[in-house]
């Protein structure tokens, strides 16, 4: 899941390192005042317990498995900045110890999953908390959604950061972006329901860890600035469905791409393939993106449903109790 | 498990010996020049290609491990890879694919040198040198020294799952059950987060972090 060196030019992988480091300086400054002299355990730890839970594999029928990603986890008991904060260093030390991730795609990695991740995470989170009214079933449902389209808008991030990479001529930018954001609505599902459920035992057994940061932090309930990020996400979420439909958007692209390829002097890769035209297969793109958008929505909300039904794990009284309180 | 990370970060060479900036520096510069060379000018790849193996070679690092790791790691960089023609039909995409999956290699190889040279803690009092915010530091620390307490975890949850014949189910059963081990890790790990502050601040800590070498 994480992007390596080589994915993209140097140019972008600055310009996504500098939005990070700003976005992760920033969470830095207000992760003190939610946490206080626990910033250091906690954030630690967490970053230990993601670090740990990555490994659990989850089978998915195939050779292949899934796991945890853990963003919105660490946003929904750390919040917003202490969990921005935290994934960024799950990401330093898998570079630093596994050399996952790369040097230079770390900005590109942070600022999918920490900054989309934990900051835009939290955002539609707490928005769909409120619209459900708090207690399990809101704790879920916005934990489930909020993972869900992180990794969604992560997906389609990436495929503009792809885009500014490279040449125009190299490859169709619609094509490359229906495959990889059908994919991740799919992954997204994983990474929900796996999101959703941790987050319903921890509300079962411990309703007071989640979102330590909330009661002593006022300043980031302020709902202008937390509907400012859930638009940014839904957006990005909604451009990820509708780019195949707009045709005008490959073309703002391209001019942008322009821009970036004379101030960069990326080259084009004059190869074997560059001359062929490009056989359009027209119906099945968009089709596609429409059948990720609708199955996608209908499993996520699924699952948020089935999840809040299926945990009669031990002592619902205590959820309930704390839920009255 | 650290042993397979880092398996040759004690050993002695003269790569091991090097100023830790000095190393940090030397793989910056690879990784980006293996980035940013475009491929018109292929030989300087070639190049590149020696200078990794030759600072494998003199780092000791063994030809088999380094294969071992990039069995691993090309699982992953292919499906992004492959991506790129699949989703062109099968008939452009190919030079680019070739281009990535070879500058991620070369890159992930120079990242390897650099975590088998230059041992976690080494890195941790290096970007304390490069001023990189204490409390950063401090908790790349923590992180570091609790990895392995919450792995040891882990594995106890999962051998009294195998104790108690745990196997198959559906898959969402089995989904469940993972995640409520993963809940479960999460709230035992917070409880010895809580301890282990209490702890702390029985010694003195007040949210401040201080370094020994913050007095010279």
């Amino acid at each position: 899941m994480h992007i390596q060196d080589g994915y993209l030019s140097t140019s972008v992988c600055l310009a996504t390192g500098a939005v990070s480091l700003g976005a992760v300086g920033y969470s830095l400054h207000r992760m003190k005042d939610s946490l206080g002299e626990r910033t250091v355990p906690l954030t630690g730890m967490m970053g230990s317990l993601i670090f740990a839970g990555q490994m659990v594999n989850f089978p998915i029928g195939l050779p292949v498995s899934g796991h945890l990603m853990g963003g919105v986890l660490a946003a929904a008991i750390l919040g917003p900045w202490a969990g921005c904060v935290a994934v960024t260093l799950v990401l330093v030390a898998q570079w630093a110890l596994f050399s996952d991730g790369g040097l230079l795609a770390l900005g590109a990695n942070v600022l999918h999953m920490a900054v989309l991740g934990s900051i835009g995470g939290y955002a539609v989170m707490t928005t769909v908390r409120k619209l459900l009214g708090g207690g399990l079933r809101g704790a879920v449902a916005g934990s489930v959604v909020a993972a869900w389209l992180a990794v969604l808008a992560a997906s389609a991030v990436f495929c503009l950061e792809f885009r500014l990479s490279y040449a125009a001529s190299d490859f169709d930018f619609g094509n490359i972006f229906t495959l990889m954001v059908t994919l991740h609505a799919l992954i997204g599902v994983g990474e929900a329901i796996i999101t959703g459920f941790v987050v319903s035992v921890i509300y079962q057994q411990r309703p007071d860890l989640i979102d330590m940061a909330q009661p002593t932090d006022s300043r980031v309930a302020s709902s202008a600035s937390r509907f400012a990020a859930a638009g940014l996400v839904c957006a990005l979420a909604v451009a990820a469905f509708a780019a195949p439909f707009a045709s005008e958007l490959p073309d703002g692209l391209d001019s942008v791409a322009e821009r970036f390829r004379i101030a960069a002097s990326n080259e084009s890769t004059s190869g074997l393939f560059a001359n062929y035209d490009q056989i359009p297969i027209a119906g099945w793109q968009k089709l596609s993106v429409s059948v990720a958008g609708i199955g996608g929505s209908l499993a996520v909300f699924a699952a948020a449903v089935l999840i809040g039904r299926a945990m009669p794990m031990n002592s619902p009284t205590i959820a309930t109790e704390a839920a009255g309180e | 498990m650290s042993d397979f990370w880092d398996r040759y970060g004690r050993s002695v060479s003269i790569c091991h010996r090097m100023p830790p900036v000095l190393k940090l520096a030397l793989a910056i510069s690879v990784i980006v020049a293996g980035v940013a060379i475009p491929v018109r000018y292929w030989p300087a790849y070639g190049v590149l290609g020696c200078l990794v193996f030759a600072g494998h070679s003199i780092a000791g690092i063994p030809l088999g491990y380094l294969i071992k790791r990039l069995l691993i790691f090309l699982p992953f960089v292919g499906s992004m890879a492959i991506s790129l023609p699949l989703s062109q039909g099968l008939d452009r995409g190919w030079d680019l694919m070739l281009q990535i999956m070879f500058r991620g290699c070369l890159a992930f190889l120079v990242s390897l040198w650099l975590v088998n040279v230059m041992p976690f803690e080494q890195l941790l009092v290096t970007l304390r040198k490069l001023k990189v915010p204490a409390v950063v530091v401090a908790i790349l620390a923590f992180m570091y020294r609790y990895v392995f307490v919450v792995w040891d975890e882990l594995d106890k949850m999962r051998t009294a799952r195998k104790a108690r014949s745990f196997s198959g189910g559906s898959l969402w059963f089995r989904w469940r059950t993972l995640s409520q081990m993963i809940g479960m890790l999460l709230i035992r790990s917070l409880n010895r987060a809580e301890r282990i502050h209490g702890a702390m601040c029985s010694r003195g800590w007040d949210g401040e972090v201080h370094w020994l070498d913050d007095q010279d």
